[in-house]
């Protein structure tokens, strides 16, 4: 029954207008029956009307009733303050523009952090059956890495077999590699693809269905590959006919079997454009078979009714087992179980933290503008003292005006959300927008789901309450009897709260101002750095040799042949190829010197190393200091011979000459070497030291030729004799060559090098504009209290003036209240910014170190926007005409 | 003896046991016919049924409808529920016992 009260109740309000008007003509009714029986009994109709009326009783309190009866006492009045709130925000636009604005820009930048928080860490895999149920393996980092972990295809299977808990496991490259894609028909020539190499029941255990044709056949060893929606869509135009057709995939040749379903697009970030199986049962010769390369992730589902807890204590268990069972191939290996994500393995913590520093700048800017709004609503209690004191004398309950107010808020605070919504969704589709400047194709999308909006809800409500509910409380103290005579106590503690507001504005700004100094001056830096070469006018065109089906027999002879076909064209002062590039970073080695003992606790000295062709050093003006550059008699066979960085050089032999010094090397290219090989290498040269994009300090570097370091996977640099681009004429070349070899990628080296600066970039740029709102917010905030006081003021002021006090030292003493509460503004940001910029680069990997002067500007800037902000009062204060206040009274 | 004020609550029972007897009514003949039972000892604002009437149809207790009365005037009639009808016979009950109570009580003063 009460339920069913309730319910019609509620619709009772919804039909508001048609049940007054079914009420007025029941009475109605009433009236006229009761008449017409009074006219039965002879009455005339004027007398029968009043008599009925008399009958009756009160209509309008029998109305009254009714209507006290009908609908929800707490909907009514809800519906009554909201009303209310709409017409009075409606009289003040300008609170509720700049309400709505600041709070826009706080909650739609939270909003935006959140989106993108929970796309890459919240939201489960997309375009996969009950992705709940997915969970990734991986191996576990002993050394407590932030890198991705893979493991063993051995493993993988020793996993697959062993775990009861998982109903299928299968296994995936960590990453989809770049790839080339020969077509057959019109399109010949090499095209490249991102490819990722998956076990045959990966679309089985994932829960994804074909768009077009078949998937892989867990039971059958296939020559097919699998075709990403997109890859179809682009590609082939959404052909049906691509089915059976043959393609070559780094020199393969497959059939397409199929095309994944559209909302799949793959298990890592890079948009996945071809799957290619891999036999569950390898090779006893292919690098799959053994147990000590790492090669990718494996994804399982889980059985029914088995929680992640459970299946992650046995796949530990597992890992512990094979770590004992094969203790040589297996050194220092353990196995960890996660929800699948996007993210693999442990980069999800980076990428929180991360993610955490940016939502804490994010929830500044929000604290800076709810503080501001809380300031203005105090500001507008003041001016309402006269309304709410009559509200009260006239028998309004306090706890009913202090819902009324919080609903006025409330109002701005949904204004300010939808708002905010709204620009998140633009910022978001600006990000994804900006996702082609990166060198892969990224498939990421940014839906704002039910959760953001949730969460959107639930950040605008609790901000509203706590930003809503002191200067409420504040309102409904009023004094009513004070209030109406009109002499207002000075409202102190209402100073005090709005002073307090301030201050906690300017603080928070200048922990945003000091982080946006500090990230703009570590990209200063790292621009003015001198890199230690010559960016000009380089092209850059990434190959990879092993697609084209060369080996490390074939490939040195061919890559010479690259750079003499690439010499020869016009326009090319210099050619030289080379593993990687100072902008790109290098790869790690460790490095052993015949002779002295290695560091404690450390197997080797750690060092970057890059395998280049002849020419590498005067193409990129790179100065040799010492000794000479990589000849072509530096071949395999010969001495085996490497040049050292001066960094380097400093470090392994600290105040002795490098050159003629040996130095061993191990474990090259880990995943497909060979790790037991030991090398004796001869120092025949010292090279200028690079220093990586970033601007960070030099490394120790060791350059190997290439001839004696084949690496498939290669760049080929020319130097332009103009600012001319040069991309066609090594596609050109290469092409010519061997049209089977895909350029991966081309862009020159000034652009790589911008873009390895990108993270920095973002980082500054979004800082500084958070930092730009929340300065402008808190120095809205400030003028707005001093503004506000020089009106309370004004009598007191107007007396002062009277009393002989000079213009001076009117400014002087409004000036000092707005200073003072600048400064403890500032000392307490300060002093939050000091302790967090020295605690976050211990922490985050790439925060700029502190700086002194980026303290002293931010805090002149404060000082000076901040005098600024109390002048324009000061002045008015200063401007008052004391015979008309003194007679206003 | 004096006419007196109608007791919080009977009301609801007095307005179900009329629509339970009578049929379907409009709110005027309800008021009518309770005035007739009390034979003139109970004062009743006629107007006072119709927060009765809303309160026991949120219950569920009676429903309306539009209608024309005998003298063609259009008007709204309510009739008792299935769910009133059981309401009705627990709370006639309830009633009897509470009266037979407070009868005994006042007979042994």
């Amino acid at each position: 029954v009460i339920v069913r009260t309730f319910f019609s109740r509620l619709l009772d309000i919804v039909l508001r207008r048609s049940r007054e008007d079914r009420l007025s003509e029941e009475v109605q009714s009433h009236l006229d029956l009761l008449a017409d029986d009074f006219i039965a009994k002879g009455m005339s109709p004027g007398e029968a009307r009043l008599a009925a009326r008399k009958a009756f009783g009160g209509v309008d309190q029998v109305k009254e009733r009714y209507r006290d009866q009908r609908g929800l006492p707490f909907l009514d009045q809800l519906m009554q303050d909201l009303g209310f709130a709409g017409r009075l925000l409606r009289r003040d636009p300008l609170l509720v523009i700049a309400a709505a604005l600041s709070l826009a820009i706080g909650i739609g930048a939270s909003t935006t952090v959140f989106t993108i928080a929970n796309t890459l860490l919240l939201r489960g895999p997309e375009g996969m059956k009950d992705g709940d149920a997915l969970v990734d393996i991986s191996g576990r980092d002993e050394d407590g890495g932030f890198g991705i972990e893979p493991i063993s295809f051995p493993n993988f299977l020793d996993v697959r077999e062993r775990a009861t808990m998982l109903a299928d496991v299968c296994a995936y490259d960590v990453m989809a590699q770049p790839m080339s894609l020969i077509g057959d028909g019109a399109q010949a020539g090499a095209e490249r693809v991102f490819g990722n190499t998956v076990t045959p029941n990966y679309f089985g255990v994932l829960g994804v269905e074909p768009a077009v044709g078949r998937l892989f056949d867990p039971n059958e060893p296939s020559a097919t590959v699998v075709i990403s929606h997109r890859f179809w869509s682009q590609r082939f135009n959404r052909d049906p006919q691509v089915i059976g057709r043959p393609v070559k995939v780094n020199g393969q040749a497959y059939t397409v079997a199929g095309v994944a379903a559209e909302t799949f697009h793959g298990t890592s970030l890079i948009a996945t454009d071809v799957w290619l199986a891999v036999n569950l049962t390898p090779e006893p010769t292919s690098f799959l078979a053994r147990r000590e390369l790492r090669w990718g992730v494996a994804r399982g589902r889980l059985k029914p009714g088995v929680s992640a807890a459970m299946a992650g204590a046995e796949v530990d268990a597992i890992g512990h087992a094979l770590a004992r069972e094969y203790p040589d191939q297996n050194r220092q290996f353990g196995l960890r179980l996660a929800a699948a994500s996007v993210i693999p393995g442990n980069l999800a913590v980076p990428i929180a933290g991360v993610m955490s520093l940016i939502f804490g700048f994010v929830s500044l800017v929000l604290a800076v503008a709810c503080a501001n709004l809380a300031g203005l609503l105090l500001a507008r209690a003041g001016t309402r003292r006269h309304e709410i004191a009559l509200r009260l004398a006239l028998g309004a309950g306090r706890r009913r005006l202090v819902r009324q107010l919080l609903t006025e808020t409330l109002a701005l605070f949904a204004l300010g959300g939808a708002l905010g919504v709204a620009l998140a969704r633009a910022l978001t589709s600006a990000i994804v927008a900006l996702m082609p400047a990166l060198p892969v194709p990224v498939d990421m999308t940014f839906p704002l789901d039910a959760r953001v909006l949730a969460f959107t809800a639930a950040l605008s409500l609790v901000a509203a309450i706590v930003c809503g509910l002191v200067p409420a409380l504040e309102s409904a103290k009023a004094d009513v009897i004070s209030t109406l005579k009109n002499d207002g106590p000075a409202a102190s503690r209402k100073n005090r709260l709005r002073h307090g507001f301030v201050v906690v504005q300017v603080a928070a700004s200048i922990v945003l101002v000091v982080g946006a100094g500090l990230f703009t001056r570590a990209l200063q830096k790292a621009a003015l750095t001198e890199p230690g070469f010559d960016a000009r006018n380089i092209e850059l065109a990434e190959l990879d040799l092993g697609l084209g089906g060369y080996t490390h027999l074939t490939g040195p002879s061919f890559a010479t042949r690259i750079t003499e076909r690439v010499g020869a064209m016009p326009g090319v002062q210099m050619v030289t190829l080379a593993a990687t590039l100072p902008t790109t970073g290098h790869m790690r080695l460790g490095v052993t010197l015949p002779g002295s003992a290695a560091p404690a606790g450390r197997a080797s000295l750690n060092a970057d190393w890059n395998a280049v062709a002849p020419g590498y050093f005067a193409t990129l003006r790179i100065p040799l200091v010492e000794g000479r550059d990589f000849s072509s008699a530096d071949l395999a066979g010969a001495q085996e011979v490497a040049i050292v960085s001066e960094a380097a050089a400093r470090r392994f032999w600290p105040g002795e000459r490098a050159l003629g010094k040996f130095l061993q090397v191990s474990t090259f290219q880990v995943r497909r070497g060979s790790p037991q090989d030991v090398r004796t290498l001869l120092v025949v040269g010292v090279a200028g030291d690079v220093r990586p994009g970033n601007g960070g300090a030099p490394r120790a570097l060791v350059y190997l030729p290439l001839q004696q370091q084949y690496v498939a996977r290669l760049t080929v640099v020319a130097r332009s004799a103009s600012s001319a681009r040069l991309a066609g004429a090594i596609r050109g070349a290469v092409t010519s060559l061997d049209p089977g070899v895909p350029i991966l990628s081309s862009q020159t080296l000034e652009q790589s090098a911008s873009l390895s600066r990108l993270p920095q970039r973002i980082a500054a740029i979004v800082s500084s504009s958070l930092g730009l709102v929340s300065l402008l917010l808190a120095m809205l905030g400030l003028y707005g209290v001093i503004a506000y006081a020089v009106a309370q003021r004004t009598r007191e002021i107007g007396i002062r003036i009277a009393l002989g006090a000079a213009p001076r030292a009117v400014i002087a003493m409004v000036l000092r209240v707005g200073i003072a509460l600048v400064v403890l503004g500032s000392a307490i940001g300060a002093g939050v910014a000091a302790a967090a910029g020295s605690a976050l680069p211990k922490v985050l990997a790439g925060f700029p170190p502190l700086e002194v002067p980026t303290f002293a500007v931010t805090i002149a800037l404060f000082a000076a926007t901040g005098l600024a902000a109390c002048y324009v009062p000061a002045r008015r204060a200063a401007s008052v005409d004391p015979v008309a206040t003194l007679r206003n009274d | 003896m004096s006419t007196s004020e109608i007791q919080y609550g009977t009301l609801d029972l007095m307005v179900l046991k009329t629509l339970a007897g009578m049929g379907p009514l409009h709110g005027y003949g309800i008021a009518r016919r309770i005035e007739q039972a009390a034979e003139g000892s109970l004062a009743l604002n006629q107007g006072t049924i119709y927060p009765a009437l809303l309160r026991l149809e949120q219950k569920g207790w009676i429903k309306s409808d539009w209608g024309t009365s005998e003298n063609n005037r259009r008007a709204r009639f309510y009739a008792i529920t299935a769910t009133g009808k059981r309401h009705l016979a627990a709370e006639a009950d309830n009633w009897a016992r509470t009266v037979a109570i407070v009868n005994r009580l006042l007979e042994v003063e």
